[in-house]
């Protein structure tokens, strides 16, 4: 932050330049991430083939035709032997029928590259197997054996689930994690930071005490670790796996793990401040109007509409993170303890809830970093010293600095 | 090229759990987890019926895709396996399952899921196949030895069918035109053809 008596937005040529070349770089990640959601691999692919290495005294390579055609051969006669008894034996009517094909050694399994055509024909059927299917419904029964869920024959749902995680929340996750970057970083590159307009008095108020800024930092701090591991579990798949599957292994381990180690002070932090600062965070009429005009940050100059200790922008800010942390604390625990008080449906759910809310969570928080950093001269100090220039007091709080220094009401309106 | 697959023929299903038990068996699969159960449903009323479940090896196994770590992963017979030494035991994969087939021990006291274990059709794991590390953790590999699961190669009434899905489908379509009567293969719509409807 620093200190130069900046009064015009676009003087800070630094921090627009800046801005630009984040703003690019994140354009590209999210064409990447648009392309990602049309490009079609979507779905389940096998990455391994079976083969037969050796049979009847020839050898052959894992990767050869014969090897995989034998091993679709051995299974399909071995099947066979589950047709009725009169067919297979043992039976008075039969004895049991030799093996066709049986290889000489342990199948081999190996990667594969063209499994996309597999998942496509397995997914067709003809008019014999149609006949067979019956509609998908949940079906649940009772079950002699002692484990939790082991009633459980079908439920439809989990396919809709898979939509729900691996296509809604991750893609529209990313859409608005990127999105909500660029947007602010295009900000940063054409309007430059919110200067204190009529630069620095010099002289400072009080904003928040050494208790509100502990907690409002150990918050912010679990929430970025929180958002760091969660962001591991939901895209460690695309990140990380060009560092190979045991660095992805042990970064979804690490993540699990730390996920859950920051959660407490997340929860006693989201409680604190829901104690300290709801009362000042009602909403009023007032704040629309500052909604209206996005409190004035398009220009330098103002119009600044007035606003007590916490203006509307901040009030959305506080709302998301009661609520947000609320629903996201409650359907983490929930996550936590399987089937302490939940089912198998209401675990769907509140994982579906926990992924989408986090998601947006964290875009919105971007939003907020990037504000009291460096979208906004003099803010980040009302929550780092506890102290803001009463110039930018003046700016941006006015009826609650005319609150601060003994004076009634604020101005005419 | 053969794609097993799972059927249980409800009409022949006598809930005798000798499935779940030679499995558990067979696999030496640890306490508090079961990778074939039996279901019974409206039990006690007419029309009664049991069926043997575990992991049906999907089309477009929802499992794999939402794994985050890639511990799922599924071969050319269709048989989808996982690996345990990336699991991380998040549970999505429970979530996404139609059947529940993924199993988690618990991990500490807070509740915390270990890592997953789940039907691996008798094909093992990741390791060497039929070494004893492989066993260690996902237990007997019967299909690199041209082997099907043991849990329909037991079945007494020859309810439950492993194997190529055609040949299953063939016997199964011979047995209902003997008898005259089938309820059809259950839950083949959600794990096998996800593609039109449901």
């Amino acid at each position: 932050m620093s200190d130069e008596v900046i009064v015009h937005g676009r003087d800070f040529v630094r921090y627009r330049i800046g801005g630009a070349i984040v703003a690019f770089l994140l354009a590209i990640a999210l064409v990447w991430q648009v392309y990602e959601i049309f490009d079609g691999d979507a779905r389940t692919v096998p990455e391994i083939r079976w083969g037969v290495t050796e049979y009847n005294g020839t050898q052959m390579g894992p990767q050869d035709a014969p090897s995989a055609l034998l091993t679709g051969q051995a299974l399909a006669d071995r099947t066979t032997f589950q047709a009725e008894r009169y067919a297979t034996g043992p039976s008075p009517d039969q004895q049991r029928p030799d093996y066709n094909v049986v290889p000489d050694t342990m199948m081999t399994t190996s990667p594969m590259a063209d499994g996309e055509k597999l998942t496509q024909s397995w997914s067709i059927y003809g008019d014999d197997t149609g006949a067979l299917l019956r509609p998908a419904q949940r079906t649940e029964g009772i079950s002699s054996l002692p484990y939790a869920n082991a009633a459980l024959f079908e439920r439809p749902f989990a396919r809709d689930w898979r939509l729900g995680v691996a296509d809604l929340a991750v893609h529209l996750g990313a859409m608005a994690i990127l999105g909500m970057g660029f947007l602010l970083a295009l900000i940063l590159a054409v309007r430059g930071r919110v200067p204190i307009a009529h630069g620095r008095s010099n002289r400072t108020v009080k904003r928040f005490n050494l208790f509100e800024r502990t907690v409002h930092w150990m918050t912010s701090i679990s929430f970025i670790a929180l958002a760091l591991t969660g962001l591991t579990i939901a895209y460690g798949k695309t990140l990380l796996m060009p560092f190979g599957e045991t660095v992805l292994g042990w970064a979804g381990w690490i993540s699990t793990w730390g996920h859950m180690m920051f959660f407490p002070s997340f929860a006693v932090g989201i409680l604190l401040m829901a104690v300290m600062w709801m009362g000042r965070n009602i909403p009023e009429w007032r704040d629309l109007k500052w909604l209206s005009v996005m409190g004035g940050m398009a220009t330098d100059g103002g119009p600044n509409p007035p606003a007590k200790k916490f203006n509307a922008g901040q009030k959305l800010i506080f709302w998301s993170a009661v609520l947000g942390g609320a629903l996201m604390v409650v359907s983490g625990v929930t996550l936590m303890f399987p089937y302490y008080w939940a089912s198998l449906g209401t675990m769907s759910w509140a994982m579906l809830v926990h992924a989408i809310i986090g998601l947006m969570l964290i875009a919105i928080f971007i939003g907020h970093i990037y504000i009291g950093t460096v979208g906004m001269q003099g803010a980040f100090w009302a929550m780092w010293g506890g102290r803001v220039d009463r110039n930018w007091a003046k700016e941006h709080h006015e009826i609650w600095l005319n609150e601060l220094e003994g004076r009634n009401g604020g101005p005419a309106e | 090229m053969a794609r097993l697959k799972f059927l249980c023929d409800t009409d022949r299903c006598i809930e005798c759990n000798a499935c779940a038990t030679v499995c558990k068996n067979e696999h030496e699969v640890p306490w508090g987890m079961v990778r074939r159960r039996v279901v019974t449903i409206d039990d006690g009323q007419p029309g009664e019926k049991s069926v043997a479940i575990s992991c049906m090896h999907c089309t477009d196994a929802p499992c794999v895709a939402v794994c985050p770590v890639s511990t799922l992963y599924q071969t050319d017979i269709g048989v989808v396996l996982h690996n345990k030494d990336t699991c991380i035991g998040c549970g999505y994969c429970f979530y996404a399952c139609p059947f529940g087939a993924p199993q988690f021990p618990r991990a500490t006291l807070f509740g915390t899921r270990g890592t997953m274990d789940k039907c691996t059709y008798c094909a093992g794991g990741p390791e060497e196949n039929g070494s004893d590390a492989e066993f260690a953790k996902y237990g007997r590999n019967r299909i690199a030895e041209g082997k099907l699961p043991i849990c329909a190669e037991v079945c007494s009434t020859r309810a439950l069918l492993a194997g190529d899905g055609e040949v299953i489908a063939d016997i199964y379509r011979e047995r209902v035109v003997a008898r005259g009567f089938g309820s059809g293969a259950w839950g083949w719509k959600t794990a096998y053809y996800p593609e039109d409807g449901a």
